[in-house]
């Protein structure tokens, strides 16, 4: 497929969207709130060892590292296709973001995969995709980044859609959204990267949805999108060990696993604008910061994020986001939540001390689905999937101008990404 | 460049870190897995188990043990805790998987074989009317388990009357004596009886016909013999032995003789001590003929999914596959430029399957990939051909996706939409006699657990619906036809049809792994009702070593020809088996059978007169075209998905997933030029 770089309209005048290292320099907003991650930590999302600092901070008070080119996967679901991603910011000439590779994922063309959910191992050796549409069920599949070659495969429950890997790398944690039939409770996947076993399917609610894990890996969080419940695991007992119930007016923690609730509402994936009154919630995405003491929950329904208290495991207070909040990411020392709103066609960039949306940046494209935040935390990259015969996109938007930089549009149905390497350039 | 620049450089530069530490190695030593027997019949379930042990051969008891199919999930229902509840035969591999928490899981792979159940009831393949002393003839019978499968029960063959006719283990029969007996054909539980009128050998005179017949390759001859005993009568009900030489043909015990190469045949009845033959001398059967490309229409943006042409013959529908949103609308009314009017686009990205109503009125097609999720099918207005408008659509129960939608018209019920259910493998029947307020009223779902069920195609005719039921083969349901008392409110099983899929595919399984994806995939009723064309689709259990991906792989597949004259016994009477690439959607008009054959391109076939046998083996083969286009969607490589034949002009419309629409002529055979 052929990337297409579109031309983003800035001011008063159109230009081809490049940052330029001038831009960004001085641009310093404090870190405010959560906790900031270790050196160690975020060197390991970096891909670089632990540094001293340097000199021109990022937003999030991590260092900038100029002169460097992000590298993106994303999968899209509407073709079966993996794109490459190369954005430099900056450059000498445009395009600044462009697909540097594609390729394919499935057995049969005519028999669609369907890649949902998409994650790089913590060494940047390999990557893993989950294929939804199976027989019914779908699959986690194994790829090296070097050379693009095909390692394995593993079947795993119905819809298998968002994953993580673990910080060690033994782990791929998967939730079954189960979109197909009848509205039953279904479960997260754990499987054994090494030899591509599944070693665990805990059973958990109806449709989970977006999962993390928290920094040390130690818990899984997973949200539930027909039963209002926010999921807890401990991954050393690969065991429910807590929910939490999401919907305004009823939240409330409890331990162990949720009693089975009815699957009250219509499947919609977080596009149907709620009816008159009604206060659920329709949880799409949970993001706990690096310690786990915040859990955040996107309610796509109610188009607010709840935070919890990751240790009380009680209500903090619901944050207003854009309509149909659908999945976040959370920069390394939890000050700023980055949110795609899937109904308002939006970018909910929230400081998270304040609950004081920074901004609401417009995407190019219809139903903004993922995103992810380069290592550094200054670029959020974010899927756009539009609708029908539209491509996807891939928006980047810069977290300290806090404006869209440039974009390009990969194959239909542009869902799952996740960030794999900063290079240096030139 | 600065120094804070450079040391920025350095440290990108850095090598990535080492990968991760494996984790300790797993105490378990050996994973024991109960039953040691691993088969369980079909139709059954089974409770596996298994223990972890250590090097000492003691249990570990904070081992969690789980049970993870690899394959062959549509042949069964499998849980982690090892319950399996068997529907088809086949193979399933299973990884049983030992992790004791903090360590490298273990893992012992093994394979369950689901076997057929025992014989319940036995079709005798082998009439016998009345045979004669010193004749020898050789006895066939098939067991069927409960549901339906071919049983491996062997049959024990005995005889009432051995003094008369004797019967050894090999269903061999040996007439010894005038007399009556009854052959028995048992196995399991099962019995069926052929009752046998040995004649004493007083035949004079034996006589074949036809005699010296001339037929062409793959014409059934069905022969017969008259004999005349002692002062000329006439003797009747006989049942010779026949056998031909030499081989490349076969001859049933009916008398009906096949060949599958041009050349003389011996055929011989044999009555004890008197025999005949006949020479058979078989032509080619020189249908093969040249294909002509009268129009084409090339597509890119998507590949290309079904087509369809309204009745009107000036119009062809075409769908679009991965990320397709829409369907063209196409002007064929002059086919050597068909040109693309306009188009109806829905909440989609895959337009597998569409049909119009039989006075063109309506076109219902399906929809998977939505951007909600909430998949269906659209109804379209389509009075004006070229430019459909959507006027409903339908989704509930069904947003997992629809896969195949048929429209039936019955005088007594009105039209209704049949449609396949991606996420249970229903069967749901939509009315739409009111086509803006579309309403189900039936579901249909064979007896297996949702996630090993899978319906990919219907075929309709008079009242009788033909499903294609992947794992559970070709599914006859009455839906107005009456046999069975069935509405389209109330299907009602008719039958089924049931292959060994694993035995058909062995190659499959020895070129990729056990449990490989497969099932019958699409259905055509022909010849008011004798015979049912079924095909099968067949993938791999996962991609070829070492290949960059599927593009590697070949399709699979296998058309098999069923005659359902008597419905309640569907059998297999023919088959064709490509050599290269498989089987898709077909198309029958008359005596020609039309196939998009995947990647084994378009291909067209002689299917006159009664089939029997290897249809490949006779020169049934009338056309062939590559459908590959060097600036294709996927260069160089044909991809054909299926074809419609349009009676308006008598060409062949054919969809090429990679090349969009082809518009192809089967050439008349040249006429010889005479001076």
């Amino acid at each position: 497929m052929r990337a297409i770089i579109r031309i983003v309209r800035t001011s008063a005048t159109t230009r081809p969207i490049a940052t330029s290292a001038g831009l960004v320099v001085g641009v310093l907003v404090a870190a405010a709130g959560g906790c900031a991650p270790r050196a160690a930590d975020h060197a390991t999302r970096l891909g670089v060892p632990a540094r001293p600092s340097d000199a021109t901070p990022s937003v999030t008070g991590m260092p900038r590292l100029a002169g460097a080119a992000y590298h993106v996967l994303v999968a899209s679901e509407g073709v079966d296709r993996i794109a490459h991603i190369r954005f430099e910011p900056g450059c000498a000439t445009v395009p600044c973001a462009r697909v540097t590779a594609e390729s394919r994922i499935g057995r049969n063309p005519a028999e669609p995969a369907g890649p949902h959910g998409l994650a790089v191992s913590p060494d940047r050796r390999h990557y893993y995709v989950t294929t939804a549409h199976g027989f019914p069920n779908g699959e986690l599949w194994k790829y090296t980044l070097a050379g693009d070659s095909l390692k394995g495969t593993v079947k795993l429950g119905a819809f298998p859609a968002t994953l993580q890997v673990s910080p060690d790398g033994a782990y791929a944690w998967v939730v079954n959204f189960n979109l197909h039939g009848d509205m039953v409770p279904s479960s997260v996947s754990v499987v054994y990267l090494e030899d591509m076993l599944e070693v665990a399917r805990i059973r958990t609610c109806t449709m989970p949805h977006g999962s993390r894990l928290t920094a040390d890996g130690s818990r899984h969080y997973s949200a539930c999108m027909m039963d209002d419940v926010l999921i807890e695991i401990d991954t050393k007992t690969m065991a429910v060990s807590r929910h939490f119930m999401v919907a305004a007016g009823g939240e409330h923690g409890m331990g162990g696993p949720p009693r089975q609730h009815g699957a009250a509402h219509g499947a919609g994936h977080g596009m149907e604008t709620p009816k008159s009154g009604d206060a659920g919630c329709s949880p799409t995405w949970a993001q706990p910061n690096a310690d786990g003491s915040r859990i955040y929950v996107a309610c796509s329904k109610s188009s607010d994020v709840v935070e919890i208290d990751g240790r009380s495991w009680a209500l903090r207070r619901r944050i207003p986001m854009g309509p149909g909040v659908y999945n976040l990411a959370l920069t390394s020392d939890g000050s700023r939540l980055v949110a795609t709103n899937k109904r308002g066609q939006s970018v909910s960039i929230v400081d998270v001390a304040t609950g004081r949306e920074l901004a609401r940046i417009p995407t190019t494209r219809r139903i903004p689905s993922g995103v992810a935040l380069s290592a550094d935390d200054r670029y959020a990259f974010v899927t756009l999937e539009g609708i029908g015969a539209e491509p996807g996109t891939v928006e980047i938007i810069d977290l300290v101008t806090l404006k869209s930089v440039a974009s390009v549009d990969v194959g239909q149905m542009a869902g799952g990404i996740d960030f794999w390497k900063m290079e240096p350039t030139g | 460049m600065s120094i804070l620049s450079l040391a920025m450089l350095a440290l990108l530069q850095q090598p990535a870190p080492a990968a991760p530490q494996s984790l300790p190695a797993s105490p378990v030593t050996r994973i024991v897995v109960q039953p040691a027997a691993r088969t369980v019949t079909a139709g059954d379930s089974l409770q596996l188990s298994a223990q972890a042990l250590d090097a000492s051969g003691q249990r570990i008891g904070n081992a969690v043990i789980r049970f993870q199919p690899t394959g062959g999930e549509g042949q069964a229902g499998i849980d982690s805790t090892g319950k399996i509840i068997a529907s088809s035969v086949g193979k399933i591999p299973i990884n049983v998987v030992a992790l004791v928490p903090g360590t490298r899981p273990k893992f012992e792979a093994i394979e369950i074989r689901i076997l057929p159940g025992p014989a319940a009831r036995i079709d005798v393949q082998t009439p016998v009317g009345k045979i004669v002393v010193g004749q020898q003839l050789r006895l066939s019978a098939l067991p069927f388990s409960a549901v339906n499968d071919r049983s491996h029960d062997e049959i024990r063959w005995t005889s009432s009357t051995p003094a008369v006719a004797r019967v050894d283990a090999d269903g061999m029969l040996s007439a010894l004596a005038p007399g009556r007996a009854v052959i028995t054909a048992a196995a399991g539980t099962a019995k069926a009886t052929i009752p046998v009128q040995v004649l004493a050998a007083t035949i004079t005179s034996v006589a074949i016909a036809p005699v010296k017949p001339r037929a062409r390759q793959g014409d059934v001859i069905r022969f017969s013999v008259s004999a005349r005993g002692a002062g000329g009568a006439a003797v009747t009900g006989l049942t010779p032995t026949w056998t031909v030489s030499p081989g490349n043909g076969v001859i049933e015990a009916d008398g009906s003789f096949v060949g599958y190469e041009p050349g003389d045949y011996l055929v011989t009845a044999n009555l004890g001590a008197r025999s005949a033959s006949t020479i058979v001398r078989l032509e080619e059967r020189d249908v093969r003929r040249s294909v002509s490309v009268v129009g084409r229409l090339p597509r890119t943006k998507f590949p290309t999914s079904e087509v369809w042409i309204h009745p009107n013959g000036t119009v062809a529908y075409l769908g679009t596959h991965g990320g397709g949103d829409r369907v063209y609308t196409i002007d064929i009314s002059n086919p050597a430029t068909p040109v693309i009017v306009d188009s109806i686009v829905a909440n989609t990205r895959l337009v597998n399957d569409m049909m119009t109503t039989p006075d063109g009125n309506y076109m219902v097609f399906t929809r998977e990939g939505a951007a909600d999720r909430k998949n269906g099918i659209v109804i379209a207005d389509t009075h004006d051909p070229l430019h459909p408008k959507e006027i409903a659509h339908f989704t509930e129960g069904v947003t997992a996706g629809v896969h195949s939608a048929y429209v039936h018209q019955q005088a007594k019920y009105g039209t209704h939409v049949y449609l396949t259910n991606d996420g249970t493998g229903a069967i749901h029947v939509i009315d739409i006699n009111d086509p803006k307020n579309p309403k189900q009223v039936s579901e249909f779902r064979t007896a297996r657990p949702d996630a090993a069920r899978y319906v990919h195609d219907i075929d309709l005719h008079d009242g009788l619906l033909y499903a294609s039921y992947w794992n559970d083969g070709l599914v006859i349901l009455d839906v107005g036809n009456g046999v069975k008392g069935g509405s389209p409110d109330k299907p009602v099983l008719v039958s089924q049809f049931k292959y060994d899929l694993d035995s058909l595919y062995r190659e499959v399984e020895q070129v990729s792994a056990p449990g490989f994806d497969r099932g019958t995939h699409t259905a055509w009723r022909q010849r008011g009702g004798k015979y049912v064309f079924i095909g099968d689709e067949v993938y791999r259990n996962g991609n070829v070593q070492g290949a960059k991906d599927a593009a590697a792989n070949r399709m699979y597949g296998t058309l098999q020809v069923i005659d359902v004259s008597d419905l309640s016994r569907p059998r297999s009477v023919a088959w064709y088996k490509p050599e290269n690439g498989g089987v898709h959607n077909y198309w029958v008009v008359a005596d020609t059978l039309y196939m998009g054959a995947y990647d084994g391109g378009f291909r067209v076939f002689d299917i006159s007169g009664e089939l029997k046998g290897d249809l490949r083996a006779q020169g049934r083969e009338i056309a062939s075209l590559n459908t590959a286009d060097l600036q294709g969607n996927v260069a160089n490589a044909a991809f054909t998905w299926g074809v419609v034949v349009n009676p308006k002009d008598g060409l062949a419309y054919v969809n090429d997933f990679n090349n969009g629409l082809w518009i192809v002529r089967v050439n008349p055979k040249a006429r010889p030029i005479v001076p």
